[in-house]
């Protein structure tokens, strides 16, 4: 069934409405004065415990990786690159070959996840963590090794309180602190 | 000059000869108590544009907007990527609306591809959009109270849309730059919990849309400020063609959802509201109606995604020859997995054209391949953009104060207007 | 004998000394002036103020407002950082500005804003008043008149940084000062209509027994109220420093501890005017009555923090409303004060004049 189009009028208020409106204005300000509903993540000292399906920072899998390609393809901004570089070879013991693994610029990353769904072999996979900080820009060009590190929240790595937020019809969003056991 | 009037632009001085500067910038003389201020680029009630006013005492006689402060030549780049590819650079161009504005981009690929995606990804798609409405429409109406001097507003329309942009995390991994929708259906299935948290934070923002009712559409100051202001009639409206619920605030029966359904919205039951007076009171009305019934379509969309739970959510000509390992990932994390052809994917020559409702209005794309595995060109009409067109003939005739009250009013939306 | 008389001595000198700053502290000028409910205590106010002000708002507004600064008092020392930031801050001159009246108009629109203090009572201890008794007599005429000054240095300001956004933002303070004047001085002396009195003391004295004035008349207790609001820019009529639209109005080009100034002048004014509202609608230091023979603390100290304690109750109330609502137009300000804040205040002198012939 196609939508209907409904035509409504703004409300009026008289003189009267407008007294008791101000009023009712009042009234919640000062319900929520009292009873204050907060989402703010105190975030230092907190941090969120992302979903495992969240977007984060990305990470190689060199053993999974059979050099396609197809990651450095999709990448809508140019920030995957592949690079050669020269392992054993298994046919061939004692000789080399060169093999193709891809590196991540994460200047130039946006985290939309091309290169995670493509990679037919799951080779790259993606981290909950979003709070990565560099101190300078050179940093971020991931060489194969840094690739394959699992960055970690310095939140986290800090002490800091582990929470998540659940929905809540009243509250809207509600902060619960995450216990050890159930962080993964 | 009366407010909404349009008036009579002035061709002659454009001619070759007759005026010796370039058009749009010949020097004028002013009145003798004219007063020219810039309102932008860096004013804190202007946004990434400049309204060059001229002001009479406190009443304005002439607005000029000048746009292209973010002008990022979306379309221009476009033709040198793959189709893919050219998902996430239109996000940018409203990432708080970012599934409404890729939305008719896939779809203007998917016609030229001849596909049609299954309905579990309808609904996903649907869902994710009507997400990004209320949370657009949320942010619009901070901004708005923010330029009424109502921090209150501000406040709650940017925390309450924390609890959209969390619905839309958990069910696309992303907060705001989703790149949800793909060729052939979407990129992630929704998560287990996710119908119950969307009935959650149904019932919460409809109890909040009571409250903003309360504080802020009918506080007195606000509805002062609002009412009877920036008219834009009926027909001057359709002349200037503004869209969207600006388009609607002034009467006028014109939503894409309804004319020309796209995705499940003809399975829907809902309506589109429509209010006469067409000022800044009751565009600020016709989106919190909006709001409403975008509500009312979510709780169908959860009820349509609770029956077909399990379905495919990708078209059979990416899924049907999908190796094993990319099943197995579907069923363990709903993630779906991209056949490797669509870094190179080629779409067939041909033109094609899409369009949705996005949050501020209608939103087009053409698209035209010449059979290789790049667009040959990609055309983009937002609805900011066309939008704009409305400062120049709404503002004359208002006081400087009134200027915030209408261009908030507007929702108008720089990056999106700029591409 | 020799080392007594020492001894002695220097305790005698220790207690001149002693008493001698005492004297000076609570020396009316000095002491309503500079300390309490002048200078110092609207600093300190002020800061308390704007600290509540965020806070109040922060909490309305899902947030927590200032708190990293101090998360033990609740930001509370965020406001010091802040003036300290504000201290240090370059002051820019712009080349275009008329330079004397620039750099002067903020002091004297700070200083004209506390002027109000000096010459109201707030105690009814004869010694405490800062002016003579016979002058005391006029206190709430001095006091109004005084409180009407500082405005004019605000239109100074806009007028002498020269950019348009600040002349807009003077032209609107023009119209708003003659829209809230009136108002507020009528306000202000239907108190005089039912006590039969131009004397703050007999003001307070008569509100004795829990009659305030404000009770018995809250018309002009609102019009006053109201009046102040926009006399002081605060919502809903922060209209002439319009952030949206006319970027900081009259002091837009102001920066550093000259900006500082000028948002804390607007502060110290409601402060003022809240101290006038306490004495005038509130009761004063009532229901405090010093003891006869009463010494500095008990004549003089308590009373005015009772008459300060009321007063940031007022300036409180006042800053909440930040968080309800938003501004008003200016002719719709212009509007609102002729239309219902005026006819209010008339009303509510028609009314003190009736109470006065009853009570």
């Amino acid at each position: 069934m196609p939508a209907k189009f409904v035509h409504k009028k703004t409300p009026k208020i008289g003189v009267l409405g407008a007294i008791s409106r101000n009023a009712s204005a009042l009234v919640l300000g000062l319900k929520y004065f009292f009873e204050p509903n907060r989402f703010t993540l105190m975030y230092p000292r907190e941090y969120i415990v992302l979903d495992k399906r969240y977007r984060g920072f990305i990470v190689l899998n060199k053993n999974k990786c059979i050099g396609c390609e197809s990651c450095a393809r999709v990448c809508p901004t140019g920030a995957m690159k592949m690079i050669k570089i020269e392992v054993p070879d298994p046919k061939n013991p004692g000789k080399k070959k060169i093999a193709k693994y891809p590196t991540i610029n994460h200047q130039r990353c946006v985290y939309c996840g091309f290169c995670v769904d493509i990679c037919p072999t799951e080779a790259l996979y993606h981290v909950p963590v979003h709070d990565v900080v560099y101190f300078n820009l050179a940093d971020m060009i991931q060489d194969l090794e840094s690739f394959q590190k699992e960055p970690v929240s310095p939140a986290a790595a800090e002490g800091a309180i582990p929470v998540k937020y659940v929905f809540d019809p009243e509250r809207g969003l509600v902060k619960v602190r995450v216990k050890e056991g159930e962080k993964k | 000059m009366q407010a909404g009037e349009v008036p009579k632009i002035n061709m002659s001085s454009w001619e070759v000869g007759e005026s010796r500067y370039l058009p749009g910038m010949e020097i004028k003389r002013l009145g003798k108590e004219r007063f020219v201020v810039y309102i932008g680029p860096q004013h804190p009630g202007s946004g990434h544009m400049r309204i060059i006013i001229k002001v009479d005492g406190d009443v304005i006689v002439e607005a000029d907007p000048d746009l292209g402060y973010v002008h990022r030549t979306m379309e221009k780049l476009s033709e040198g990527r793959a189709f893919i590819k050219i998902i996430p650079l239109v996000e940018r161009m409203a990432i708080l609306d970012a599934c409404n504005v890729t939305l008719p981009y896939v779809e203007a690929v998917e016609k030229l591809l001849g596909l049609e995606p299954p309905e579990r990804a309808k609904y996903l798609r649907v869902a994710l959009c009507e997400i990004n409405r209320i949370a657009s429409h949320l942010y619009g109406f901070g901004i708005f109270g923010v330029f009424l001097g109502h921090s209150t507003m501000y406040m709650w329309g940017f925390g309450d849309r924390e609890v959209l942009v969390e619905l839309a995390e958990k069910l696309t991994g992303a907060r705001l730059t989703h790149t949800y929708p793909i060729f052939g259906g979407v990129r992630r299935d929704a998560p287990q919990n996710f119908t119950d948290n969307l009935r959650k934070a149904i019932r919460y923002l409809r109890k909040r849309l009571d409250e903003y009712r309360k504080i802020f559409l009918d506080n007195p100051v606000i509805r002062r400020r609002l009412e009877g202001v920036g008219i834009v009639p009926k027909k001057v409206a359709v002349d200037l063609g503004l869209v969207g619920p600006n388009l609607r605030a002034s009467g006028v029966e014109y939503d894409v959802r309804a004319i020309e359904p796209y995705e499940a919205y003809d399975e829907l039951d809902f309506e589109i509201p429509v209010f006469e007076e067409g000022d800044s009171l009751a565009r600020a009305w016709v989106r919190v109606e909006e709001i409403k019934q975008s509500l009312r379509i979510l709780e169908q969309i959860a009820d349509k995604l609770d029956k077909t739970k399990g379905q495919q959510i990708m078209h059979d000509r990416f899924w049907a020859k999908a190796p094993p390992l990319y099943k197995k990932v579907f069923e363990a994390e709903g993630r779906v997995k991209l056949m490797p052809l669509f870094a190179i994917l080629r779409v067939p020559k041909g033109r094609s054209f899409a369009r949705t409702e996005a949050a501020r209005g209608e939103i087009t794309y053409y698209v035209e391949s010449d059979g290789k595995d790049k667009p040959y060109r990609v055309r983009i009409v937002s609805p900011s953009f066309r939008n704009a067109i409305m400062f120049k003939y709404v503002i004359p005739g208002h006081r400087i104060a009134d200027l915030p009250a209408i261009y908030g009013s507007f929702d108008y939306f720089p990056p999106e207007a700029d591409r | 004998m020799a080392y007594l008389s020492v001894w002695t001595l220097t305790e005698r000198v220790i207690s001149i000394v002693f008493w001698g700053i005492v004297k000076l502290i609570f020396w009316p000028p000095i002491y309503q002036f500079v300390i309490i409910p002048g200078l110092a205590a609207a600093m300190v106010v002020v800061i308390s103020i704007i600290w509540f002000e965020r806070k109040a708002a922060a909490r309305v507004q899902m947030r927590y407002g200032p708190w990293e600064v101090s998360p033990r008092l609740a930001g509370y020392l965020q406001l010091f950082a802040d003036l300290i930031r504000y201290s240090f801050q370059e002051i820019i001159i712009p080349r275009t500005v008329d330079l004397m009246p620039f750099l002067t108009s903020p002091l004297f629109a700070l200083l004209l804003s506390i002027l109000p203090l000096a010459v109201i009572p707030v105690s009814p201890v004869k010694w405490t008043w800062p002016l003579t008794p016979s002058a005391m007599r006029y206190s709430v005429l001095i006091a109004a008149a005084l409180t009407t000054l500082s405005p004019i240095f605000i239109v100074a300001m806009g007028w002498a940084s020269n950019n348009r956004f600040a002349t807009i933002g003077s032209m609107r303070e023009t119209f708003l000062i003659t829209a809230y004047e009136l108002s507020a001085v009528i306000g202000l002396f239907s108190v005089v209509a039912t006590v039969h009195s131009f004397d703050f003391t007999k003001v307070v004295a008569f509100q004795g027994g829990g009659k305030w004035l404000g009770l018995i008349n809250p018309l002009a207790l609102l019009a006053t109220f109201i009046a102040t609001l926009i006399s002081t820019s605060a919502f809903p009529f922060e209209i002439s420093d319009a952030e949206n639209e006319i970027v900081a109005g009259p002091f837009t080009e102001y920066s550093g501890l000259m900006y500082g100034i000028n948002m804390g002048s607007a502060y110290i004014k409601r402060w003022a005017m809240s101290i006038l509202i306490a004495l005038a609608f509130l009761g004063g230091w009532r229901p405090y009555i010093p003891p006869p023979n009463a010494g500095y603390v008990t004549g003089y100290l308590i009373p005015s923090l009772i008459v300060t304690a009321k007063a940031v109750i007022v300036m409180a109330l006042m800053s909440f409303l930040r968080a309800v609502y938003g501004r008003y137009r200016i002719d719709q300000a212009l509007h609102v004060s002729w239309k219902y804040v005026f006819a209010l205040a008339i009303a509510g002198f028609g009314l003190a004049i009736l109470e006065g012939y009853i009570l």
